[in-house]
């Protein structure tokens, strides 16, 4: 990290979509330099010129500058401004790849943001948008983002090598975000989940749920899994199935794991069998990291945490993901907010999973400079 | 100096002039008196005037009731404000007093008597802000406000308090007016007005009605009942003792408002300046960029470090660097007495040459105890005690920790103290030192623990433990070493970086990359160094210290369970270091996952699962207290806990781990998923049964378990009837009460088993009361809440919110909380800003203020704002686009090129040329970016007072945009060159063909009204094109297109730099020039269009064609209409020429006797019948008289008539109601 001039230097792609949402909501410019730049193939890839493709089109005025072999960006951020969008994203990385970014920006938007994206909606690297529904969407709603207007919708569904989805996102602008104090989740009330399958025998989908429910059903009564097998023009263009599971808790937290079927021709294909289990497992991990926000949503809660207004907001999660972790640093750099961490450790005869952490900070009292005075 | 007489408003303050109307006069005798004097007797024995006259207050209307049951509630809900969450500081900062007035006013006078009223001191050059303790709880700065708009601006800003003076013997000035103006657009701040002068009058009663009317006139201007103070003269050149206390009175329990702006941002109004440039820098080059420090209250919100700063008058900065300092003029401690004593009374202002440091213009002069003199440029008394404190410390705990080694195994290397304690510098305050820098060569100031010094020694006679870690803590030793030579410290700090590189390179160490990432890291985040190190502490340390301290508790919580021994403790924590950080890149990187357990040796993924399990929970729980040092322990130190690890558990484990370098975790995959960890094994029952709590079927607390609620309920609620079967159900402990009561009174001679039923009774009447006030709680949240509107939830939450905040950091130590806080309101601070101009030094002058304005994130970028303005209405001048003018915006002043434009109906934005009268219209500028429904003003100069009021414009921001959407009006114009029927070809409007393909379907217009539309581009002329219109149009008409053009915003901007302007001239800032000036200055006329001046019209004259009508149409018109044939006939043939006729002379006179005869007979004929005429006439007047006597006579004798039928029709129904029938 390199401070010059009212600006901030990073080295390498990682993190890439972090520092470029982090910059544009604080009007930092940002440089990033060495992008795979000791590769056989260096400089960005698509996926990442989708990405800022998408960025320009929320934004108005941000001047995006590349070199010629792709190893270093400028980008100087500017105006967010919303509105309807249409993207269609590279099917290297999934939706979610760009929606989680989207989710952080579109807040902040001048008007409210409708956007369309196309490309792959389920594949195993990303968070699918499945898993943004329904563990994204109520935890913004806890900051204060909620309203009719407030929605993702999976149109179509698109696996992963091929692609062919097409998700919805529409949500409000607000000028502030309220403080939160999510101290406790609350016990586990329920456990839903969508099993989807497409291009593939609408069998598998009730395989799956089968052997999800022969794990869960061990912990809980209370379990509802949803097939959901899409036919003709809404199936995209590669086969595949998964799972999403989301459990929700009594102060109304939500906890998520998902999986997908390895994607056409990569790897070993997967019986939906094991699939269910694991996921099943996965979710129990989840359950034992605990928190009331879902691993990967962690950086969401912090960002809009960070972004609250200057009263203290507290947040209990499970333990931070190495993307977490960056993500504070890089909330350091770009909004000199540091969090206060405690650990919490369960005591000796509690049986609710891992060292949870709780998460304080004061909020940088930011407000939407995008938004309209009328 | 500004001249009254220019003022319209000055010179009439009341011209109401009053009706004397005639007075009431009360009534002492006669019945009027009476019924007062009865009613006055009565009222005294029945007070309740609705028992009295009950009727009065019946409802008589439902609907006016309603009426008035709204109006009550929408005053009600008028007098709410939006609840705010309380963030006022528990110490507040000085309350900003400003005292403004126009020059000689006594602003001057009035400052050193209230100084003098709460400090006993005499001051005397008011020179910068001064700052001094009025009460228990209050601290004020005061500052005065010259003439100079600029200064004025700059103030009001910052201003909790405005003391406005205003001459009575002369009235107000336009100063005063412009400054409530200014003061309105930024917040209105408390404004209290002084009226001095007021020995000037010799008439009482003319000093009475100035003093009526200039309050009447100052209440408009602030609110309805504003105090006005009045200073009636002076006494040997101050003013009256009593008068002022009265006023220091006023001030010391005033209660201020949040403003918006000032509450949203940090701000520091500098009370001391120092330049921190190398001398010799500034001698080979005085024009080089300084370094200045400058020192003051923060005030407004949370000031993060190295955030962005405005200067007004001087620009943009980022600050290098804040520290927090001891308060120069500290609140008493809480003592329980009335006043306050004279040592409490403190006064400050350096700029004044008050409080230690005299400032000159070239030099800084300190006044310091004869004991501290080696102590150079120190603050005043606090900071002494400081330096005593630290010498005293360094002789005691510092020596014991730097001589206490622990080697853990015979011939591994010692561990010292150095990596140990670097947490205790909590209880020593923070320090400030001067140390020379070679990287950046300039002299910095650090805040320091004092025992660090002892470890630098440490860290340079330890052989070859110098590893990056130490290095980087040496590092910001270095920076901290008090009173050796600069030059030797550098000198050191150079040979440990070279020697630690060596070291590195022998053990095939990172790349040097790498290595200079962490000099930078050195470089630019020293704090957070600090911080991290303060966190390492085991709990050796922890055990010697205190154990009540502050902390992060849940660090070290896990490492407290275990204490066996110190020394494998002490072990223990290294080791769980680098296993965190391990266990860290372990989860970043998947795939080398297995590798790395394999490094890790113990995790090797074959061995049994259950081992497997509970190692992972070990180092997750190890992994616990370093969190935050994982997280903000900079990335440097995880990256060297690779190469310490090796030296450190040298002796036991060396593990060769294939280079993993930064690179390839820098560019690894961008994903958010965090991966499951592997050692779970979810089949297991043991892992099952660790989250079975997690679900609602699992169990609950003991406060939460349904058991316990449900024997609350059966306590609460227990008793109940079956209405059918009419049985009564008793609750438990009811009966039980019963019962113990009953064996109460049976047993009631038991002396032995007295004392049990006391006991119990006890135990009882507890239970009982502990049930009523359950039984309370719930009746009251059931009727309480249901009454609680909206509004009470949203204050006791934004109360709880408050208290959550107030609770939060409070019991942490300062260090650590301005870490996550930022530096709060309240606090006395240093900040440090880099290359600043050197005219900023140079021509310094502490009269004027210097601010320090926090920006918030965005707020440092440039970009287009749109805003609303209107011209003011007491600035005699319309504004004119495109013509230059100065705002002043957020912290900001600084001049800009507005367009103002206004909205259409259909949104969209027209250009204006100039602003309306008396009208909002939009701007748009170029210029800073700041937050929608930030107020601005607008003035054309800043320099001298040529305008009347200078104040031109007032507004607010509405809208940022990285791009405009002003369009003005532009029209095209071309002509036919050929027309047909409808049809016209058109040249002369475009160029091109591509430009008509542009405008293809565009509606086009002639100047007489017809409507058409461009079709199609011809090809042979360029830019002709083939048009249809709904009406055939004539060669001579003007067809035109209506368009809209997009105007570019200028992007000037140009901040107002008045505070690097020398010394004497800083109100004589000069931007750019309007056109009007330019051509004024130069003497340029303007030359106008030959076009439009006014010439005589000289208009040709218009022939018509005959009109020409078909035949066909001539065949189907009507013979009238018809064209009539009359061809001039020409001459008449010879033959056809009649002859001349020639009378004979008899008929000659035959016809002329004829002629005569006929004339008289007409004469006559004439005559008689003008007679006849006036005759008739006559007859018709006569007529119409007659007619008129006539009816009037028939009139009258009708209405006769009818009165007598009337009566005869009165007396038959008055008969036929009596029922006497009556003959008519």
């Amino acid at each position: 990290v390199h401070t010059q001039n009212h600006g901030l230097e990073y080295d390498g792609c990682n993190f890439f979509r972090q520092r470029l949402v982090l910059s544009t909501l604080s009007g930092k410019r940002v440089r990033i330099k060495n992008i795979r730049s000791k590769e056989d193939d260096p400089g960005l890839r698509d996926f990442e010129a989708s990405f800022i493709r998408l960025l320009d089109k929320v934004t108005n005025g941000s001047r995006i500058e590349i070199n010629q072999t792709g190893t270093v960006l400028f980008y100087q951020p500017g105006l967010l401004y919303g509105g309807a969008v249409e993207h269609d994203c590279n099917p290297q990385r999934s939706i979610g790849y760009y929606l989680e970014a989207l989710l952080m920006l579109a807040p902040f938007m001048k008007t409210a943001l409708k956007a369309t994206l196309r490309g792959v909606t389920n594949d195993p690297i990303d968070p699918t948008v499945d898993l943004l529904k329904t563990t994204a969407l109520p935890l913004m709603k806890k900051f204060g983002i909620d309203g009719a207007g407030f929605d993702l919708k999976v149109v179509k569904r698109g696996m992963a090598p091929g692609g062919g989805g097409e998700v919805l996102v529409t949500c409000p602008v607000r000028r502030t975000i309220k403080p939160v104090q999510l101290r406790d989740p609350g016990k586990i009330k329920r456990i839903r989940g969508v099993a989807y399958s497409v291009r593939v025998s609408p069998q598998m989908a009730n395989r799956i749920v089968d052997s999800a429910r022969s794990v869960l059903n061990q912990f809980l009564p209370d379990i509802y899994i949803y097939t959901d097998h899409m036919k003709g023009a809404n199936s995209g263009k590669s086969p595949g199935f998964g799972l999403t599971l989301v459990a929700e808790t009594l102060n109304g937290c939500f906890l998520s794991a998902e999986m997908s079927s390895t994607p056409q021709g990569q790897g070993d294909p997967v019986l939906p069998e094991d699939l269910g289990r694991n996921c099943a497992k996965l979710l129990l991990e989840e359950i034992y990291r605990g928190g009331c926000v879902d691993s990967s949503n962690q950086s969401l809660a912090l960002l809009l945490m960070t972004l609250g207004q200057q009263d203290v907001s507290k947040v209990l999660l499970g333990p931070l993901s190495p993307y977490t972790i960056e993500f504070l640093r890089h909330i350091r750099d770009f909004f000199q907010i540091m969090f206060k961490i405690e650990v919490q450790k369960p005591l000796e005869d509690e049986r609710k999973g891992g060292d949870k952490v709780l998460m304080t900070c004061v909020g940088v009292g930011y407000s939407n400079i995008n938004k309209t005075l009328k | 100096m500004l001249s009254l007489c220019l003022c319209p408003m000055v010179v009439k303050m009341d011209g109401k002039v009053k009706k004397q109307q005639k007075r009431h006069q009360q009534k002492h005798s006669g019945p009027k008196a009476e019924k007062k004097k009865l009613k006055k007797q009565e009222g005294s024995n029945e007070e309740d005037e609705r028992k009295r006259n009950p009727k009065a207050f019946a409802v008589q209307s439902a609907v006016r009731m309603a009426k008035t049951f709204h109006r009550a509630q929408d005053i009600k809900a008028k007098k709410h404000h939006i609840p705010l969450v309380d963030r006022t500081p528990l110490e507040p900062p000085p309350v900003v007093i400003v005292v403004v007035g126009p020059p000689k006013v006594g602003k001057s006078t009035l400052i050193r008597c209230l100084i003098k009223n709460f400090t006993r001191q005499k001051l005397g050059d008011i020179c910068g802000p001064v700052t001094i303790v009025s009460g228990k709880k209050r601290r004020l700065t005061f500052i005065e406000c010259n003439n100079d708009i600029n200064t004025m601006i700059d103030l009001a800003k910052v201003a909790d308090l405005v003391l406005m003076l205003i001459d009575a013997s002369f009235g107000f000035e336009m100063e005063t007016f412009e400054f409530l103006n200014i003061c309105q657009v930024h917040g209105f701040p408390r404004i209290m007005g002084v009226l001095t002068h007021l020995d000037a009058f010799k008439n009482n009663k003319t000093q009475r009605k100035t003093k009526k009317n200039l309050k009447h006139r100052f209440w408009t201007e602030v609110y309805q009942g504003a105090k006005l103070f009045y200073l009636s003269g002076m006494v040997y050149g101050e003013y009256q003792t009593q008068e002022v206390k009265n006023l220091g009175r006023f001030i010391s329990v005033m209660k201020f408002r949040p403003l918006v702006w000032q509450t949203s941002h940090p701000y520091v109004l500098a009370d001391r300046m120092e330049d921190l440039t190398d001398p010799e820098k500034v001698r080979t080059d005085p024009k080089c960029d300084r370094t200045v420090s400058l020192y003051g209250y923060l005030r407004g919100t949370y000031l993060k470090n190295k955030g962005q700063v405005h200067i007004p008058g001087v620009g943009d900065f980022q600050v290098s660097d804040v520290n927090c300092l001891p308060d120069p003029c500290p609140l008493p401690d809480v003592q329980k007495k009335r006043g306050l004593n004279e040592k409490e009374r403190l006064l400050y202002a350096p700029m004044a040459g008050v409080g230690g440091v005299v400032y000159d213009k070239d030099a800084v002069y300190i006044d310091l105890p004869a004991s501290h003199v080696k102590q150079q440029e120190e603050e005043v008394r606090p900071t002494t005690e400081l330096v005593q404190s630290l010498i005293d410390t360094h002789a005691t705990l510092d020596a014991k920790m730097a001589a206490s080694k622990v080697s853990l195994f015979s011939g591994s290397a010692t561990l010292d103290s150095t990596d140990v304690n670097e947490q205790n510098g909590e209880e020593e305050g923070l320090h400030e030192q001067r140390v020379w820098d070679p990287k950046i060569q300039r002299e910095r100031r650090k805040v320091v623990f004092t025992e660090e010094k002892e470890d630098d020694d440490n860290s340079g006679s330890s052989d070859e433990d110098d590893d990056s870690e130490e290095v980087e803590e040496s590092g910001g030793e270095e920076e901290q070493e008090v009173d050796e030579n600069p030059d030797e410290d550098a000198l050191s700090t150079f040979l440990k970086e070279a020697r630690s590189q060596c070291n590195e390179k022998e053990r095939g160490g990172a790349p040097p990359v790498k290595k200079q990432k962490l000099e930078e890291e050195i470089a630019e985040v020293p704090v957070f160094a600090d911080s991290d190190d303060e966190l390492e502490k085991s709990e050796e340390e922890e055990e010697e210290e205190d154990t009540g301290r502050a902390g992060d508790s849940g660090h070290c919580s896990e490492e407290e369970e275990e204490e066996d021994e110190e020394d494998s403790d002490e072990e223990s924590g290294e080791e769980s270091e680098g296993k965190d950080d391990e266990a860290a890149e372990s989860e970043e990187e998947e795939e080398e996952e297995e590798e790395e357990m394999e490094e890790d040796g113990a995790l090797c993924w074959k061995e049994g699962l259950q081992q497997k399990a509970s190692e992972a929970f070990l180092r997750q729980q190890q992994a616990a207290p370093n969190l935050r040092k994982m997280v903000y322990g900079s990335v440097v130190a995880a990256d060297d806990s690779e190469e310490e690890e090796e030296e450190e558990l040298g002796g036991l484990f060396r593990v060769s781990r294939p280079q993993k370098s930064k690179k390839t975790q820098a560019n690894a995959l961008d994903c958010s998923h965090f991966k499951a960890d592997l050692s779970h094994n979810w089949d297991l029952e043991e892992m099952l049964n660790s989250i079975r709590d997690c679900f609602v079927t699992g169990k609950w607390e003991e406060g939460q378990d349904a058991a316990t609620l449900l024997k609350e309920d059966e306590e609460l609620y227990g008793d109940f009837e079956d209405l059918e079967t009419g049985q009564v159900h008793k609750s438990h402990s009811g009966r039980q009460d019963e019962g113990e009561q009953n064996s109460e009174n049976d047993e009631d001679d038991d002396a032995e088993e007295t004392q049990v039923k006391v006991e119990d009774e006890e135990v009882q009447k507890n239970k009982r009361l502990e049930k009523k006030r359950r039984l309370k709680e719930r009746f009251d949240s059931e009727y309480d809440d249901g009454e609680a509107t909206y509004f009470d939830d949203l204050k006791e939450e934004m109360q709880k919110q408050a208290e959550l905040n107030r609770a939060e950091f409070e019991d942490m130590d300062d260090e650590t909380r301005v870490q996550y806080e930022g530096y709060r309101p309240g606090m006395y601070v240093r900040i440090e800003v880099p290359s600043v101009p050197c005219e900023f030094v140079s021509n310094f002058d502490p009269h004027y203020p210097v601010i320090l304005g926090g920006l918030g994130s965005s707020e440092g970028n440039v970009g287009y704002l749109q805003m609303r303005l209107k011209k003011h209405r007491w600035h005699d001048r319309i504004l004119k686009t495109r013509d230059p003018l100065i705002l002043s915006l957020g912290w900001r002043r600084f001049q800009t090129i507005p367009l103002y434009h206004i909205e259409d109906h259909n949104g969209r934005h027209r250009l204006l040329k100039y602003t309306p009268q008396h009208m909002h219209c939009g701007a748009s500028i170029w210029g800073p970016i700041t937050p929608q429904g930030t107020g601005f003003l607008a003035v054309q100069s800043v320099t001298g007072t040529k305008t009347n009021f200078r104040i031109a414009a007032t507004g607010v921001v509405l809208d940022l945009d990285k791009s405009v959407t002003i369009v003005k009006k532009l029209k095209l114009v071309g002509y036919p060159y050929k027309i047909f029927k409808n049809t016209c070809f058109i040249k002369g409007m475009f160029n091109t063909v591509l430009e008509v393909a542009k405008f293809e379907g565009a509606s086009i217009r002639t100047v007489s009204g017809v409507r058409g539309q461009i079709k199609k581009a011809l090809s042979t002329p360029a830019g002709a094109y083939r048009a249809t219109f709904e009406d055939r149009l004539l060669m001579s008409d003007i067809v035109f297109l209506r368009s809209w053009y997009p105007v570019v915003v200028p992007q000037l901007y140009n901040p107002v730099t008045s505070l690097l302007l020398p010394v004497g001239q800083k109100d004589s800032w000069a931007g750019m020039r309007t056109v009007g000036q330019l051509k004024h200055d130069l003497g340029i006329r303007n030359k106008p269009n030959t076009d439009s001046l006014y010439k005589p019209v000289v208009r040709t004259q218009r022939r018509f064609n005959p009109l020409h009508i078909p035949k066909e149409l001539q065949k189907a018109l009507p013979f009238k209409s018809k064209p009539k044939q009359q061809q001039s006939r020409g001459k008449t043939p010879r033959d056809l020429q009649r002859p001349g006729v020639i009378r004979e002379p008899h008929e000659r006179k035959v016809i002329a006797l004829l002629q005569a005869l006929s004339t008289i007979n007409n004469y006559k004929k004439k005559k008689a019948h003008t007679v006849q005429h006036s005759k008739h006439k006559e007859f018709l007047q006569q007529k119409t008289k007659q007619e008129e006597a006539k009816s009037k006579r028939q009139k009258e004798l009708r209405k006769k008539l009818y009165r007598a039928m009337d009566q005869k029709d009165q007396k038959r129904s008055r008969s036929s109601l009596k029922g006497a029938p009556q003959e008519s």
